[in-house]
Order: C-alpha cells, then structure tokens, then sequence
C-alpha cells in the first residue's frame, strides 16, 4: 500500500505528512515534526509517556496508525505553553517539584490536562485514576497528585476571578 | 510488519477488505504492541475508526453497541451505570479511549472484563458476512472464536433490572491491571432463593468461560456463603499461571472472589 497524505490539527495548526501505513502517530510527531514530548517508552501502551490528546481526549499515541486518524486535531506537551507563560499544569508541575528525571513529565501532563478539562474539581481519587496510566519511576507520584489538584485549584480561582470582572451575563 | 490499513467508511467495505488474512482494527490497544514489538510477517489490518461502527443506542431497556464504540464511550454513558465499574477496571484512560467494546471480545485472558460483562448478561452479537446480518450469542463466538473475514458490527443486550448485575475484579492493583480472577453474574433473587443466575468467569481458563455449574448450585437456594463455597467448588476449571498470578493461587482466591461478588463481603 503506499504511503497517504494525512492532515492533522496539530496544536492548532493544520498540518499535513506523507505517512507509511505502518507509522505510528508517536513516529509522526517525533519524526516528522520534530515535536520530542511526548516519548518512546514501551511501544506497548502500557507505561504512558506517548500519551497526546486525539481530539481532546488523552490516547497512547505508539498505538495509533496516523492515518486512521486523518483529519483529527492532536495536542502535545509543545502546544501547552503561551510563549514564554506556561499552562496552569505545567507550572504547578514547577511549582510542586513534581518532575524529576522528566522522561513521565509529557505524558503524565497531558492525562491531567484531559482531566481537568473534563472536571475542574476533581478528587484526589479522580487524579490517580486518570493517571494510572502514565508510569513515574521517579517521584512516587505523591508530588504528581499534589500538583494536579494544585492546578485545578489554580484553575477554579482563575475561572472565578475572571467572573469578578466580568460577571456572567453582564452586558458588555 | 504492518503493510497496509484500510480505512473502509461502512461495515459492507470493512467485510469486504478482510480477505487474505487482513485482520479488522479496532482501537489496536491489543494488536498494535505486537506490532511494535516485533519484525513478524506482513500484516494487513482494516481499521473500523471511520466504519459507522460508534455508538451507544439504549430503548426500553434494550441496549446497542456499535462493534467500535471505545470503553470510554461506555464508562461515560449515563444510562449503563453497570457496566461503568466493570470498565474502569480495564487499562488507563489514554487506554481506554482507544479500545473498543468488540475488540475486548477478542482479547486473550486474563484481559476481557468487558467481555465478561457481556457474557453474563448473554449479549448477542450482529455478525456480518457475505450473506449479511446475523446473530449470534456472545457465549458460541467466545467459545469457539469468529469465521475469518466475519465481522462483529454490534453487540445486544437487555439491560439488567436494578441491583441484578455484579461485578467483580481481583488485580494486582486496584487500576490498570489484569485480572487474576473477574466475576461478572446477573442474578435475580426471589423469596429469598436465586430465581435465575448467569455467571461469568475470566482468569480462570484460557477463554472466557461460564460457570455453568456453579450456576446450577445456586438455583433455588439462598444466596448464603455456604451455598457459594458449594458452588465455587462445581466447575472442573483450568487455570492458567502468568505475570499476574498462578494456576494455583487463582484457584485457591477464586471462591473468596465469587462470595465476594455475589455477597459483596
């Protein structure tokens, strides 16, 4: 079979490859895009540090054929910065020293991202169970956790302060 | 190594790529890693992401699963809250958005939970074929696997009354494990006797199996823990030893987890 165009949203931005039917969409960002993030750890699924969010929801990337996924929007770990400001994740991950080799730090920061995008309140429970998938061989998760509900904190004030301002429904 | 996959936009299309060997792709959580794992033959897959395959249809208590809904679709449902525990159990979220509801059925133990589900709740399946449509319950493909170039488009079952549905999952861990032993049953109590039970067992043979004497057991008797250990004690079962446990050690915690289904303690 040979090889197809494939379009995709990539952090906002479309963008189009020449793909092998046997590249993966991991291949695809590391190798044609340049975009190192989100990393090679087992090719399994099993240990996370691949994880990009597929039209918003957060998927092992090794395990994806990129042109099955033709047409979808894709965001990695590079797309979550404004600039210099990083995301309200990764600066609680700074804040709450919640990296330390790093290798995790990608993936395990997308999986919260997806989390709290879907519930901006979550438990602690709600935490570990959406990174159960994302292995950390160096933090003991504890520091992880922590910044993940700092985050949400840190997010709801945000959300509730920009409210002060400008009181929904006001007129404007 | 992976050569082609096609990306057929009807279930018809879909059928028709799965000759010579092309295998159907659901989320590719369980073929994918073999695929990265290795320099094996050439293998041809046809994707079901864009088949028409997705989605969840619930109508006075008869519930449709399109064959390439994700176990994500299913833990998010509101109107399947029974299935949802039995799902979490599966993998990790970026897992789970990806699998899919037909290619759990097809996963080798001690992997499957969903399927286990469904086989308590004897679901049936739409099987697709060169002749078209046609059903088959859930229990002959588990046993007996899928004619090459079949393929399941969905999966139908009758929602269970309230209370009527367990589940149960010893792991390793509490999230993202395989099963040691899974426990899915369906089991209606009347007048303090079980008026009908459909058990279902993962870990404990190398397919998904149901424990169709136990079943027997427990029909017309209380739900009482001697009855359970009687009835733990009735399927001739052969386990099977691997990362996550022994053949022995799953045959010596199977009963303490059927009791623990069936009487939540």
């Amino acid at each position: 079979m040979p090889s197809q165009i494939v379009t995709l949203t990539l952090n906002g931005a479309e963008r189009e490859l020449i793909a092998r039917p046997s590249m993966t969409l991991l291949t695809a960002l590391r190798e044609t895009f340049g975009l190192t993030g989100a990393k090679r750890g087992c090719a399994q699924g099993g240990c996370g540090s691949c994880t990009v969010l597929l039209d918003g929801r957060p998927v092992v990337s090794c395990l994806v054929p990129v042109v099955t996924v033709d047409g979808s929007s894709v965001e990695t770990i590079e797309g979550q910065a404004d600039g210099e400001r990083l995301s309200d994740v990764q600066q609680a991950f700074v804040d709450g020293f919640a990296t330390q080799c790093g290798f995790c730090t990608p993936g395990m920061i997308m999986s919260a991202t997806a989390l709290l995008d879907r519930n901006p309140d979550p438990t602690r429970q709600d935490v570990i169970e959406a990174i159960c998938g994302n292995v950390c061989r160096c933090t003991g998760y504890e520091p992880i956790i922590n910044a993940v509900l700092d985050a949400a904190r840190r997010r709801r004030q945000a959300a509730s302060d920009s409210e002060e301002r400008e009181p929904a429904g006001a007129e404007r | 190594m992976l050569i082609s996959v096609e990306m057929p936009d009807s279930a018809d299309a879909a059928r028709t790529y799965l000759r010579d060997g092309a295998l159907p792709l659901g989320g590719g959580t369980h073929l994918m890693p073999r695929l990265n794992d290795a320099a094996g033959t050439d293998v041809r897959l046809v994707s079901l992401r864009k088949a028409g395959l997705r989605g969840i249809q619930v109508q006075d208590g008869s519930v449709a699963i399109g064959a390439a809904t994700t176990l994500a679709d299913v833990e998010d449902d509101p109107r399947l809250p029974y299935l949802s525990p039995c799902v979490r159990s599966i993998a990790s979220p970026p897992v789970r958005n990806l699998a899919t509801v037909a290619g759990n059925l097809f996963v080798p133990q001690p992997y499957g939970d969903l399927a286990a589900a469904l086989l308590a709740l004897d679901a049936e399946l739409d099987v697709l074929d060169a002749d078209g449509v046609r059903g088959e319950p859930l229990e002959r493909i588990a046993a007996g696997g899928l004619p090459a170039g079949e393929l399941v488009t969905r999966i139908r079952f009758t929602a269970p009354e309230q209370g009527a549905f367990r589940f149960h999952k010893a792991a390793r861990r509490h999230l993202n494990s395989g099963s040691i032993v899974t426990i899915a049953a369906r089991i209606a109590v009347e007048d303090g006797v079980v008026a009908g039970v459909r058990l279902a067992v993962g870990g404990m043979a190398r397919r998904l199996v149901r424990a169709v004497e136990a079943e027997r057991v427990l029909l017309g008797e209380p739900l009482t823990p001697e009855v359970i250990a009687r009835a733990a004690a009735a399927d001739a079962f052969e386990p099977f030893d691997d990362a996550y446990a022994s053949a022995w050690y799953r045959a010596r915690v199977y009963p303490v987890h059927l009791r623990r289904a069936l009487l939540g303690a």
